[in-house]
């Protein structure tokens, strides 16, 4: 659907947007991102994990071993102060972006 | 359900991470194909589809395992680990596997424990420094081969003259060596001479020097442009061309690319340039700067005057013994050929570097065993360092071998670390070094030959790297052979208290008295050459230095063919430079003052004529009536000389007391007359005696000397000397330039130089060894100093406990500072005993460095224990001090 080049760009945003809320671990933030795309932003566990270990390495994000009553202990990871400021400046910049590209194209009867 | 662990850990290859990270991720991802399995089945899908589902998330492991790998770089291994791993999961060499490991874990180590870190490695640095710079003074001077391509086959011939030895070669001597040896594949002839270019914005007198044709032929370099000489330029007459060296290529003719054939004016005559040298070449010396045929005439060459340098280049196969023989037996039978000139007289074959150092390699090898020894003083403080370490590292070491590593092992990491510092205080001391050899080569500028060829090169690089790494064998010894002992059990019992052996103890001590040992070898030394250097600086030359100006005067021969000419000259240039306001008396002589002799042979009156080759000989010094005031040398009886000794009025002399004393020991010499062999015929009458003067360096003894008046012997070259009323030499270079702009504008004055600089050049040598001894030894008492104070503060903080039960127990400060100072003296003092005593023992090698001074002059020997004393009782004492403020109460609870 869309190309890589471009999902690439956007997946750390991404990432930081949906551990806004509450901390997740790594196999349901690959699924919360197909979920909310309605299927069509899809990321592989082989694109997704690296680029968890890169926004730990930064610093925006931090992975925790936690063990949930009844279930297994997986990483969860939760979103750092430096992650918050990072996303609110990343999505800020995303919107303008937007919005500038949205000018030029215009409707298409301008 | 399958175990994705171990599945994972089967197919990502991140070995450059550290094991906890790799651990991690193994775990993480192992947990996500997890949950994508568990989904699966949810979904409703058999337990080998899910598995397939699962493992279909991830296809490519390299790419995955390239991605982690970049995305989690802060957890990468360090690179030597890293490199470790390779090595062992290539099947390298575990051994050096080990290695790597065990040098990244020095290198924390160290940078751990800065202080001591830096303290280790600038002891080092200061002891291989030093090393290393005294190192390419060795080789630059006495290892590298001469400049000249196939330098081992370069000699020097010498006469060998009854009374003086080695000598310089009497011009028809050469000429027949030339023809009758067959040794040798060319053989050159050279002396010094000087030119005075007239360059368009005036004259400048420059050092060259005459040379057999062939010269350049024989040294194998040839002129970079234009060519050299010919056989027919080596005749009287026709020997009107020079080839410049680069330098003065550059300085004064400014490096014309179409120099080569043109004209130049050189003492008033028309000259061509055949060629110029390439830029490194030089011969005999680097003050050399232009060459010219030296056209010995067969016809009139003498053989009694003797100021020739003869070079040679062996034939391919010819040893310099052989060479010898030849030369011995050619000279020998020329001698009895010609027994009036060369009676006795023999000759010589040695290598052109021998030659050129030899005279200095005592010296430079007796600095660099010095400079050895300040080496093993950085040792043994660093192995002190190290050992103190090791104890205090000793729990660390214990649980290391109760873990199984071996005591090979252990000795290893002991050895890898001692490299490590070694290496680096090696390259410390290289930037030391590369700071010191300026300042060694303006100190050794023209008493040390050679060493302007003192230069970090390849070979001191390799001897630096050599040395660190002996060096760090060497104090490494130590703490490698206190770790391989096996006592993990006790130490481990005692609860990892840091406990101090007396093993470790011992060695400690015999460490601290060898290196204060050491130290006094070196201050003893040093301050034998400083209290050698302090007396024959006081040396009385005999005139009074201080406030003379010397320059020299050359009338070439076109302008001033005949003596009339000269004598008008130099009586005009006199009449005219003593009118000028600063100077008090000036005079001149033909062979200035610790410049070296003119020695000549003499009659005197009355008795029977000497033998030939048994002739009297003494110092011969042409000079003016004023030459006397000039130098402040002393009339001790009769006259000096006077304006109207003249030219035709009769022939008189003055003798110096050495002359009296040698050969007129009971007679009175006044009234007696010298037939001095000097072109003149008849008996010069002695007039007057003067005092001594040093001939050819303070601290020689005098050799009789005569003197006769200028008009009566006249030379066109001579030294001037001036006193100046104001007392700065200085201040009367603008009066003689005016003075001589006035008389004759094409004469320059040349080699301008305050006369008390002259003097002291004649000790520039010793100067030169004094200094460097006086460093090493410097350094040396520093480094023991460091090394007392180290290991005397070390036994304060292990001997708290014990001071405070003192203390609790009633002793005052005093007590316990008499107790640690009492612990460390009794090691200095030990160590200053034997230093002496090994001082003793070695002085002899120092001995012809001194001057009216004994290797075993009980001053030095006292003065040195002194201050060796005094710096270790400071060194002790600041330990001393704070152990005197120990809480006997803190300390108590410490344990």
């Amino acid at each position: 659907m869309f190309t890589p080049e471009l999902k690439k760009g956007s997946i750390g945003m991404l990432v930081l947007a949906l551990l806004e809320a509450r901390a997740r671990h790594g196999y349901e933030i690959g699924k919360l991102i197909e979920l909310r795309s309605g299927g069509r932003l899809t990321f592989a566990l082989p694109t997704l994990y690296p680029t968890l270990l890169r926004l730990e390495n930064r610093g925006l994000i931090k992975g925790r071993w936690v063990e949930k009553a009844g279930e297994r202990s997986r990483c969860f990871y939760k979103l750092t102060p430096a992650g918050k400021r990072v996303l609110a400046d990343q999505r800020a910049n995303w919107q303008a972006y937007v919005s500038a590209i949205n000018d030029v194209l215009g409707t298409g009867d301008a | 359900m399958r175990d994705w662990q171990a599945y994972v850990r089967s197919h990502l290859r991140v070995p450059d991470l550290t094991p906890e990270r790799e651990a991690r991720v193994v775990r993480e991802l192992a947990s996500q194909l997890e949950d994508f399995e568990r989904e699966a089945r949810a979904r409703g899908m058999d337990e080998t589809a899910a598995e397939a589902h699962a493992q279909a998330q991830i296809t490519d492991w390299d790419r995955l395992s390239r991605d982690v790998l970049r995305a989690d770089r802060p957890h990468m291994q360090p690179a030597a680990e890293r490199l470790a791993i390779r090595i062992e999961s290539r099947g390298g060499s575990l051994m050096f596997a080990h290695l790597l490991r065990d040098g990244r874990f020095a290198v924390r180590q160290f940078l751990r424990k800065p202080g001591f870190t830096i303290i280790a490695v600038l002891t080092l640095a200061l002891g291989i420094g030093t090393t290393s710079a005294m190192f390419s003074v060795v080789n630059g001077v006495l290892l590298k081969p001469m400049p000249y391509p196939d330098s081992d086959a370069l000699v020097r011939v010498n006469e060998v003259v009854p009374q003086y030895g080695a000598f310089s070669v009497a011009p028809a001597n050469f000429l027949d060596w030339r023809q009758q040896s067959g040794v040798f594949e060319r053989i050159a002839a050279y002396s010094g001479t000087g030119g005075t270019f007239a360059f368009t914005d005036g004259p400048e007198r420059i050092q060259g020097t005459s040379v057999s044709w062939d010269l350049f032929e024989l040294l194998r370099i040839a002129p970079a442009r234009g060519s050299g000489f010919t056989a027919a330029q080596d005749v009287p007459n026709a020997n009107n061309v020079i080839v410049l060296s680069h330098a003065l290529w550059e300085r004064r003719f400014n490096s014309d690319p179409a120099v080569v054939g043109r004209p130049v004016t050189v003492n008033g005559t028309a000259m061509t340039i055949a060629g110029v040298m390439p830029a490194k070449f030089f011969f005999p010396n680097r003050t050399a700067e232009f060459w010219r045929p030296i056209a010995l005439n067969p016809a009139n060459a003498t053989r009694g005057g003797h100021f020739l340098g003869v070079i040679a280049r062996l034939k391919p196969g010819v040893a310099i013994g052989s060479a010898n023989v030849e030369m011995k037996s050619i000279a020998e039978r020329l001698a009895a050929q010609y027994p009036n000139n060369s009676a006795g007289e023999s000759a010589e074959v040695v290598s052109m570097h021998e030659q050129v150092v030899g005279a200095i390699r005592p010296a430079l090898l007796t600095l660099f065993a010095a400079v050895g020894v300040v080496v093993l003083i950085a040792c043994a403080n660093v192995a002190n360092l190290l050992l103190v370490r090791a104890s205090v590292r000793e729990k660390e070491i214990a649980v290391r071998t109760a873990l199984g590593a071996g005591r090979g092992r252990l000795a290893m990491q002991m050895f890898v670390e001692s490299a490590i510092l070694g290496v680096t205080g090696g390259a410390v001391g290289l930037l030391l070094a590369y700071l010191i050899i300026p300042t060694i080569q303006t100190l050794g500028a023209g008493s040390v030959p050679r060493v302007a060829d003192v230069a970090i090169d390849v070979r001191v690089l390799a001897f630096t790297m050599a040395a660190s790494l002996l060096t760090g064998l060497l104090f490494g010894l130590a703490p490698a052979w206190q770790v391989s002992r096996d006592r993990s059990a006790t130490v481990l019992k005692e609860g990892g208290r840091s406990s101090t052996t007396t093993g470790g103890r011992w060695v400690r001590s015999v460490l601290l008295v060898g290196e204060v040992a050491l130290s006094i070898v070196l201050l003893v030394g040093a301050t034998l050459l400083l209290r050698s250097f302090a007396r024959i600086t006081h040396v009385d030359p005999g005139f009074k230095p201080e406030g003379v100006l010397a320059f020299q005067i050359a009338l070439p021969a076109a302008g001033y063919p005949d003596e009339p000419r000269r004598i008008a000259f130099f009586d005009t240039f006199f009449e005219k430079f003593q009118a000028a306001p600063d100077v008090r008396a000036a005079g001149m002589v033909q062979a200035l003052p610790m410049r070296g002799g003119y020695v000549l042979s003499f009659d005197i009156s009355g008795r029977p004529k000497a033998e030939p080759g048994k002739e009297l000989s003494a110092n011969h010094r042409v000079v003016s009536p004023g030459y006397f005031q000039a130098m402040a040398i002393p009339l001790r009886r009769g006259r000096l000389f006077t304006d109207q000794d003249r030219e035709k009025s009769k022939m008189v002399a003055l003798v110096d007391e050495a002359f009296v004393k040698r050969h007129f020991p009971e007679e009175e010499p006044i009234g007696r007359g010298v037939d001095i062999g000097n072109g003149t015929d008849g008996f010069y009458e002695i007039v007057g005696v003067v005092g001594d003067v040093q001939t050819s360096a303070l601290g020689e003894a005098a050799v009789p000397t005569m003197y006769v008046p200028y008009k009566q012997d006249v030379f066109s070259q001579m030294w001037v000397v001036a006193r100046a009323r104001s007392g700065d030499p200085a201040g009367m270079t603008g009066a003689v330039r005016q003075v001589l702009r006035e008389i004759d504008p094409t004469l320059p004055a040349f080699q301008i130089t305050p006369l008390a600089t002259v003097v002291s050049d004649t000790v520039a040598q010793r100067r030169f060894s004094m200094m460097l001894l006086a460093l090493f030894a410097g350094v040396a008492l520093f480094l023991a100093a460091v090394g007392l104070y180290g290991v005397v503060s070390y036994v304060v903080s292990q001997r708290t406990r014990e001071i405070g039960l003192r203390m609790a127990m009633g002793a005052g400060p005093s007590q316990i500072v008499r107790m640690v100072l009492g612990g460390g003296m009794k090691l200095a003092v030990l160590g200053v005993v034997i230093g002496l005593a090994g001082a003793y023992a070695l002085s002899k090698y120092v001995e012809t460095l001194l001057y009216e001074v004994t290797p075993s002059d009980p001053a030095s020997y006292a003065g040195t224990a002194g201050i060796l004393l005094a710096v270790a009782a400071l060194a002790c004492y600041v330990p001393a001090r704070r152990a005197m403020r120990v809480d006997p109460l803190i300390a108590l609870q410490a344990e």
